[in-house]
């Protein structure tokens, strides 16, 4: 594990300035097999040392490859030269940020770091049971990660802090022929927090999340093309955690509001109907432990729930130290960096939309003519609230009861217009946590949310 | 760049080291890299960002099993942990011929750029960028701008006697940025360029002029009327973007290793419009880039994908190549390449009844068979031969192996932002949906 010595760095700290310090290793393993032939094999390890420092308003940052006192001690050097070089040609004059509390904690532990063979061994029985049982698929993959980050971050007023953030999955994708000869895939996602080795134990225990996703693309490879048009849809929980995260999220990051999102001006107005609440949270919802728990931010602010949207208002921005200076607020420990090399940027942590009171059988019988969707491979979303998800396993719905299976397809719509259509809430919500966020650097963050009943633009062919 | 390390000697050691711990064949790759980067941000300078890194990656094949393992560090024991990572790897695998590495031909030296930056030249040349931004085009709103210059010295060795010994350095600016008036503002839109100098302002650089120009026109739009099956013209980003997607789908490693492209049986065959040649080069006087070596260790050469509408290559490694029996790439994806067509874009918009102009496609990975649907970002609307507005909630939908055979023209002007050369191209045959 990581030493804590950045804690004893104190007096290395430029006086009257704001500075953090983080030391960081970052692991990665990686095993994929793609149609049964093993095509990546690896493991990955990078760590380093950071600084950055505020003078005047402006900000220095530096990073080495290198864990040691002397690499402390030389990047605090660098990001304070760079601070000066900016504070020297733009002189802002700004003083430092408003104190908070520095935040002294430990949710760092050892991680056990199987050996290579077990991915192998593991993925190959996975590989063994879906070739045995199911040899008419056109193809299959199965993709093992393991990732792995260790933080330990000092600041100057205070925070003395080290965390572990582990978590680790199994994607497996299939492939089957329509009768028209075309390909269809679909991909399941096993996994989630924890060690490989905690997560993955026995291969039977995925059997039956693997027959499902047989049974999805065969379903699919018998769907039909969705008809375009805007349409009654119950989005399932991917697409609800989906529409949280591109949708709202990125339009409530306050460095993105003041770049003129949709969402400036807005707080206390109503953006959605009184049925839809968010919340980007930090490590426990009301519903359990958050998917990829975080309890220090990159700045060294100890990390609280940030509540975005109650009852259908906007109640809030996410920030950084820089920008609730800005709006008056204070920071919920929403400025994360990725890498060592990395400097923190204000991104969401575990964003979902809340639950509501509908059971999802009786908003599907609900619906008449419309969809269910399930599935989402991709979201992207502008500043405007416009967004685009694409759909990569849905249903029709007719009559109130589930139809044909539908063929890759995408929705789009406005967000704060569609979210005023939500006119049923399920009550259970479904998280997923293995993905990236996107924003200059990329970021691990998990969505979630309950199936809503919606109107919403379907691409047809 | 101050470099602490002998890469060339590193490189050495590691590939003895993994030779003794029972490697028949073996790679290494070393780099020490140094980057200046100024951050523009929420109305206002906010970063000035300085990295020093350094990475290693290896590869081992023992007893045709291959293993693989990188660290970002050189010293004695990061090197040693790598080095058992990837036996333990290696070992861990199973036995397939199709593993191998490049052949001894010609060691080289390459140096591409410019190797030590003007940082404070760089300051000035992003201050100015804004401040010709803040002139000339009063409803921008800059989202985020990065400008950076990145140096490196790279090192590839392998079990068969290759060395390559690679410097270079290069400026790059990127933006992100919307226009607004009011409460109404414009899609958000994103121009890069990259240079190996600082002799010209940013401002001229790749399309970032005319992109500020048309998302200031894109304020004000409309959606566009019904559903008809009309002519796209993909803007040169998002022409790069979309061809990118239609090469992974049909001609890159996992979907010719698993023979699910749909271009599997089309070598030597048509499968674009006769109109439609598409190059990667390695090095071309118009782009900043060089790309001298791949990452297995071959010399880069140039080569066309699609020439005249015929597949000429998959895009394959050496281990698919050796897996499938066909043609390993030429080289690692290069830079993109279309020459301009025989007619001005505002010729190709004239003869245009219905269509678009797009300049981002916002959508989902195009499924395998090329199926894609999105929005229509950025995108102006043609009516009877003119742009008759800005595009709003329309998406647009086809399949990207029928679109490459339905060009309808391809435009004279060409943008290079450095790293790719492309044209405007108009597609016949894309389904428009409005409201």
């Amino acid at each position: 594990m990581l030493e804590e010595f950045i804690y004893e760095a104190g007096d290395l700290f430029p006086t009257g300035s704001d500075a953090e310090l983080r030391v960081q290793r970052s692991r990665n393993r990686a095993v994929n097999i793609v149609q049964g032939n093993l095509v990546g094999n690896g493991r990955s390890d990078a760590s380093g040392t950071c600084a950055r420092v505020r003078r005047g308003g402006v900000c220095g940052f530096s990073s080495i490859a290198d864990v040691s006192k002397e690499a402390a001690r030389a990047v605090l050097a660098s990001a304070v030269d760079n601070a000066d070089f900016m504070d020297s040609r733009l002189s802002r004059g700004k003083g430092a940020y408003p104190v908070v509390k520095g935040a002294v904690l430990n949710e760092s532990w050892e991680v056990s770091d199987p050996e290579q063979k077990y991915y192998v061994d593991f993925l190959r029985a996975l590989d063994s049971y879906i070739i045995g049982k199911y040899p008419d698929l056109a193809s299959r993959g199965l993709f093992a990660r393991s990732e792995c980050i260790e933080k330990v971050i000092a600041t100057s007023f205070g925070t003395k802090a080290h965390t572990t953030f582990q978590r680790s999955y199994i994607y497996v994708q299939m492939s089957a022929m329509t009768p028209a000869g075309i390909t269809v895939d679909n991909l399941a996602i096993l996994g989630g927090w924890n060690e490989f080795d905690r997560n993955f134990v026995k291969p039977e225990d995925f059997y039956e999340k693997i027959d499902n996703l047989y049974k999805e693309v065969r379903l699919k490879s018998e769907g039909v093309y969705a008809e375009a048009g805007t349409k009654t849809c119950i989005l399932g929980g991917d697409l609800s955690g989906m529409l949280a995260h591109e949708a709202v999220g990125h339009t409530v990051e306050a460095d993105l509001v003041i770049g003129g999102s949709v969402a400036a001006g807005k707080i206390g107005q109503r953006v959605a109907s009184d049925l839809v609440s968010m919340v980007d949270y930090a490590n426990v919802t009301p519903f359990g432990m958050s998917p990829l728990p975080l309890y220090v931010d990159d700045e060294g602010v100890r990390c609280t729930d940030a509540e975005l949207i109650r009852d259908g208002i906007l109640v809030g921005y996410m920030h950084n130290r820089d920008s609730a200076e800005r709006f008056g607020v204070t920071p919920c420990g929403n400025a994360r960096a990725f890498a060592y090399s990395d400097e923190p940027l204000i991104r969401m942590r575990n964003t979902a939309v809340l639950p509501g009171k509908s059971k999802l059988e009786d908003m599907i019988a609900s619906v008449d003519d419309g969809y269910y969707l399930c599935s989402t491979n991709n979201g992207q979303a502008d500043t405007t609230g416009e967004f685009m998800f694409g759909i990569t396993m849905g249903y029709e719905i007719k009559h109130g009861k589930i139809g044909k299976a539908i063929l890759d397809t995408t929705i789009s719509g406005v967000a704060f217009d569609m979210l005023k259509t939500v006119d049923m809430v399920s009550d259970t919500v479904t998280w997923s946590s293995s993905g990236y966020c996107g924003k200059k650097q990329q970021m691990p963050v998990s969505l979630g949310g309950p199936a809503l009943r919606c109107k919403v633009n379907i691409g047809g062919r | 760049m101050k470099e602490i390390y002998d890469l060339g000697q590193i490189s050495e050691e590691i590939i003895k080291k993994l030779g003794s711990a029972g490697a028949q064949k073996s790679s290494c790759g070393v780099t020490c890299r140094e980057k200046h980067e100024f951050n523009y941000t929420s109305g206002d300078f906010s970063l000035f960002r300085t990295l020093f890194s350094t990475s290693l990656s290896i590869s081992a094949i023992k007893d045709q099993k291959h293993g693989a393992a990188s660290v970002n560090r050189l010293d004695e024991d990061a090197i040693n942990t790598a080095v058992a990572d990837c036996i333990a790897a290696a070992e861990a695998s199973e036995a397939d011929p199709a593993w191998d590495i490049a052949p001894l031909t010609e060691n080289a030296e390459f140096i591409n750029g410019t190797l030590e930056p003007d940082v404070e030249l760089l300051f000035e040349r992003t201050r100015e960028l804004v401040d010709t931004i803040g002139k000339k085009f009063p409803k921008i709103v800059i989202e985020e701008l990065i400008a950076s210059y990145s140096v490196s010295h790279s090192v590839y060795a392998n079990s068969n006697g290759v060395r390559y010994d690679s410097r270079e350095g290069y400026y790059s600016i990127s933006v992100d940025f919307s226009a607004h008036d009011g409460d109404k503002a414009s899609s958000f839109f994103y121009s890069f360029a990259l240079t190996p100098t600082l002799d010209k302002p940013f401002i001229e650089l790749s399309s970032i002029e005319q992109d500020l120009a048309d998302i200031e026109k894109q304020i004000d739009t409309r959606p566009v009327e019904g559903k008809y099956v009309g002519t796209v013209i993909l803007a040169p980003g998002c022409l790069g973007e979309l061809l990118g997607s239609a090469l992974e789908n049909f001609a890159s490693d996992p979907r010719i290793l698993d023979k699910t492209s749909i271009w599997i049986d089309k070598l030597g065959k048509q499968v674009a419009s006769p109109l439609l040649t598409v190059s990667l080069s390695v090095k071309d006087d118009r782009l900043a880039v060089t790309d001298d070596y791949t990452s297995e260790g071959f010399r880069s050469e140039s080569f066309n994908v699609i020439e005249n509408g015929i597949l000429k290559h998959f895009l394959l490694s050496l281990y698919v190549a050796n897996k499938t029996g066909l043609d390993r790439a030429p080289n690692d994806g290069g830079a993109c390449i279309i020459e301009g067509g025989d007619k001005t874009l505002d010729e190709i918009i004239s003869g245009i009844d219905r269509g678009l102009i797009v300049g981002r496609f916002s959508g989902g990975q195009p499924a395998a068979n090329g199926e894609f649907s999105g929005v229509a970002k950025n995108s102006f609307i043609i009516e009877n031969g003119k742009i008759t507005g800005a595009a709003s909630e329309t998406m647009i939908s086809g399949n990207l192996a029928d679109l490459l055979m339905n060009v309808n023209s391809i435009s004279k002007e060409t943008v290079c932002d450095g790293t790719s050369i492309l044209p405007y191209i108009a597609f016949d045959g894309v389904t428009v949906s409005g409201k």
